[in-house]
């Protein structure tokens, strides 16, 4: 059934766009999410041998801003489980780190290191989409159960692992974040037809570019790309790609640049004053460390968050799961969590509720094929909100989540509005199962490109 | 024709930068023959420091006690900290290497950037650091409709400064003339009673300073991140294979060859923004393997 002409407000209802509104904080009993939760005695005989986890993520370099939150959030989580007596009561977790920033291929051998020679039972972090695609199919060969926390290419699933077994993956994933973007955007200023776009020069920024370009000219009609920078992954000077975009004259400035250097490009577009002269949205801008934005940041922009999470939404007692996990973190590390904190930290909580599950029906240890059927299909609470894991594909799937910058005095940093959070049902902006993949019908840059493509209307 | 200007002014800036980088890596090179691959990771720390110190007395200093030019004189400290770290490495780490192949310089020298970027993360930590109080305080001149902050200009002509001065410095005093002398002949230099150890260690620093004061200059205008050394220091290397290695005119040339190809491709062709630059080095060295200044 096409549907033609339809307005964008009506459209955007049917995308389920809710702008939050905060709550005033309640005082409510105390409340425990599922990761706080006793689990019953497990059945049969569990062995006492510590359970071997490898994580690798950014440590060093300008990823390490955003990278660095997921393992601490690894780390909280199996400090958490181990105090109770690990995993089953039993199985303590022990982990090995190494740093993602050594590049793809010396990622690879070192995941087949950790395999082959450090007999890790879990692999899990990896933040970067040029990495997953290489992982994904050596952690299916060497029969690694693998659950990603980022990396989030829509690649991964549409062609390095078709059909995967042993690789999951917790975050959004990528699509959701342009689109997301647009659709913020779209809804703040459907006046912008003139767009200008500073992406990295990678597969992430590629990504952003092609998803919010299509679902925001889907929203919005006679748009033009008026302006594309592709800066270089680790760059810090943005001089020239600022004054080319401001060169276009452009309503929307849209930029997936993340980590050290998007905090080294909102610097500079300050001091070109280009925050004055368009409006600002990005898929990621406060996807780092949250005490990485400064007050200087611009106000009222379109701050992404990968479309995953961000530490004051659900804001006071709305989300209990969020505000004793913040509250954790914020105690372990005295810093505020991020997306990547929220991903590895469930990640373990996930795998652990996998195996207790798998116990309880086959006893004892679970054999890894019964911690996988565990997985796949699962619902599972994570401060983000409710997690799904798909079985066609094991990717995660939670609602997409993004919002507007603002100061506030309670926080020393710039943070996104809590009455201003903008969240959509993840459904309503991906591709469904089993929708013909890139090569298979249809040439376009991923499933769910192809499928706003072809499902959604073209707002009059 | 706004934009023109501004493109031109951001291209002096970065060409700046990369000069003073360059001049440093040349300077060292030209006199002790070591390709310094520490060199970007010692702009980063220069970078760090000027914005620690900076940071630090903003955050301390009564409103208003600590002027702009206050601020202006606290930025070279950060290049004096990191030429006092070279005047550290060189004979600790360097001295027993002369007589070595060129892969054992390479070896240390990559080792050493290594530990340095580590050093950074350890000490100021991975959340970026700034000084932009300094560029706020500067605020910004109106070209056309846009605007072009003022600080930027400043870095330009402490780059020009430099430039004049390093000049003058290598070909007007009498330490230049040991320096180019040590440079062309180390043993004849050591016959004529010039002390190498203390020119070497000499050298070593000057070229750390430039580094220092690049990664000083550049920190107000954005921030110290994690990695901020490694695309410079490639940057760098392309200036002077264009310019040649051991040049100080060559420096200066490649700086603003690299820095304006640079510009143009993100402005007019952003899909081989950086294949152009790799080609024009490839072209250099194809008709002149020493570059456009280099001896052989």
């Amino acid at each position: 059934m096409e549907q033609r002409n339809v307005d964008r407000r009506s459209f955007l209802n049917q995308l389920g766009v809710v702008v939050g509104g905060a709550t005033a904080a309640t005082a409510i009993p105390a409340m425990n999410p599922a990761s706080a939760q006793t689990p019953a005695a497990p059945k049969g005989n569990i062995p006492d041998a510590p359970l071997k986890f490898g994580h690798m993520t950014f440590l060093t370099g300008p990823g390490a801003v955003l990278g660095e939150p997921s393992l601490k959030g690894h780390i909280l989580a199996a400090e958490e489980i181990n105090a109770k007596g690990g995993i089953l009561g039993k199985r303590k977790i022990e982990t090995i780190t190494a740093d993602e920033a050594a590049g793809t291929d010396a990622n690879v051998k070192e995941l087949r290191r950790m395999k082959l020679s450090e007999k890790i039972d879990m692999f899990t972090g990896v933040i970067s989409s040029g990495n997953t695609p290489a992982l994904g199919p050596v952690a299916e060969e060497l029969s690694v159960l693998t659950i990603f926390v980022d990396g989030c290419t829509d690649f991964l699933w549409d062609k390095a692992v078709p059909n995967p077994k042993f690789a999951f993956r917790i975050t959004n994933i990528q699509s959701a974040d342009g689109v997301t973007c647009a659709v913020a955007a779209a809804q703040a200023w459907p006046e912008a037809k003139r767009i200008a776009h500073i992406h990295p020069d990678y597969s992430y920024g590629r990504n952003a570019f092609d998803h919010f370009g299509l679902a925001f000219s889907k929203l919005v009609p006679g748009t033009q790309v008026v302006s594309e920078g592709w800066p270089k992954l680790g760059t810090t000077d943005f001089t020239a790609h600022i004054t080319k975009a401001m060169s276009s004259n452009p309503d929307l400035i849209v930029s997936s640049v993340w980590g050290g250097d998007y905090v080294a490009m909102y610097k500079q577009a300050l001091r070109y004053g280009m925050f004055n002269n368009a409006k600002f949205a990005s898929t990621i801008a406060f996807g780092v460390a949250p005490h990485a934005i400064g007050k200087d940041h611009p106000e009222g922009v379109i701050a992404g968050v990968h479309a995953n999470y961000y530490f004051t939404f659900p804001p006071g007692n709305r989300w209990p799961a969020n505000k004793i996990f913040v509250e954790k973190y914020y105690k372990r590390w005295n810093e505020y969590p991020n997306f990547q904190s929220d991903g590895a930290y469930h990640t373990l909580y996930m795998y652990k509720t996998a195996v207790e599950k798998a116990n309880r029906l086959t006893g004892g240890w679970p054999e890894e094929e019964a911690i996988i059927s565990q997985l796949e299909g699962m619902y599972f609470e994570t401060a983000a909100g409710d997690l799904y894991i798909r079985p066609d594909n094991h990717q995660g799937y939670k609602d997409a989540v993004t919002g507007f910058s603002k100061n506030v005095p309670e926080y020393p940093f710039q943070i996104l509005d809590p009455n201003r959070m903008v969240t959509i049902p993840i459904r309503n902006i991906t591709a469904p199962p089993h929708w013909p993949k890139p090569g298979h019908g249809h040439n376009d840059p991923t499933a769910t490109y192809n499928w706003i493509k072809e499902t959604w209307p073209q707002v009059a | 024709m706004t934009i023109l200007v501004i493109q031109i002014l951001n291209s002096f800036f970065y060409a700046a930068v990369l000069f003073l980088i360059a001049a440093g890596l040349s300077l060292i090179y030209g006199v002790m023959r070591i390709v310094n691959l520490a060199h970007g990771a010692l702009y980063a720390l220069g970078a760090y420091v000027s914005a620690w110190i900076v940071g630090s007395a903003v955050g301390h200093a009564v409103e208003g006690n600590l002027g702009l030019a206050g601020m202006l004189l606290l930025l070279p400290l950060g290049a004096i900290a990191i030429a006092a770290v070279g005047a550290l490495i060189e004979p600790t780490l360097l001295r027993p290497l002369y007589r070595r192949p060129e892969e054992y310089h390479l070896l240390v020298t990559f080792g050493l950037l290594m530990i340095l970027e580590d050093v950074m993360k350890f000490v100021f930590g991975r959340t970026p650091l700034s000084a932009g109080a300094i560029m706020d305080r500067m605020g910004s001149i109106p070209v056309g409709r846009l605007m072009y902050p003022t600080y930027n200009l400043f870095v330009v002509a402490v780059g020009l400064a430099a430039a004049i001065g390093l000049w003058a410095f290598i070909y007007r005093t009498k330490f230049g003339v040991i320096l180019r002398a040590t440079s062309q002949d180390r043993r004849m230099a050591a016959a004529l009673g010039i002390n190498v150890s203390r020119v070497y260690v000499q050298a070593f620093a000057i070229g750390c300073f430039m580094a220092g004061l690049g990664g000083a200059v550049v920190v107000p205008a954005q921030a110290a991140v994690l990695g901020l050394g490694i695309e410079v220091l490639i940057l760098a290397f392309v200036v002077v294979v264009i310019g040649g290695l051991g040049s100080l005119q060559g420096a200066l040339v490649g700086a603003l060859i690299v820095s304006f190809v640079r510009t143009a491709g993100i402005q007019f062709f952003p899909e081989i923004e950086l294949a152009v630059l790799y080609l024009i080095a490839a072209a250099v060295l194809l008709v002149r393997p020493t570059g456009l200044f280099g001896r052989a």
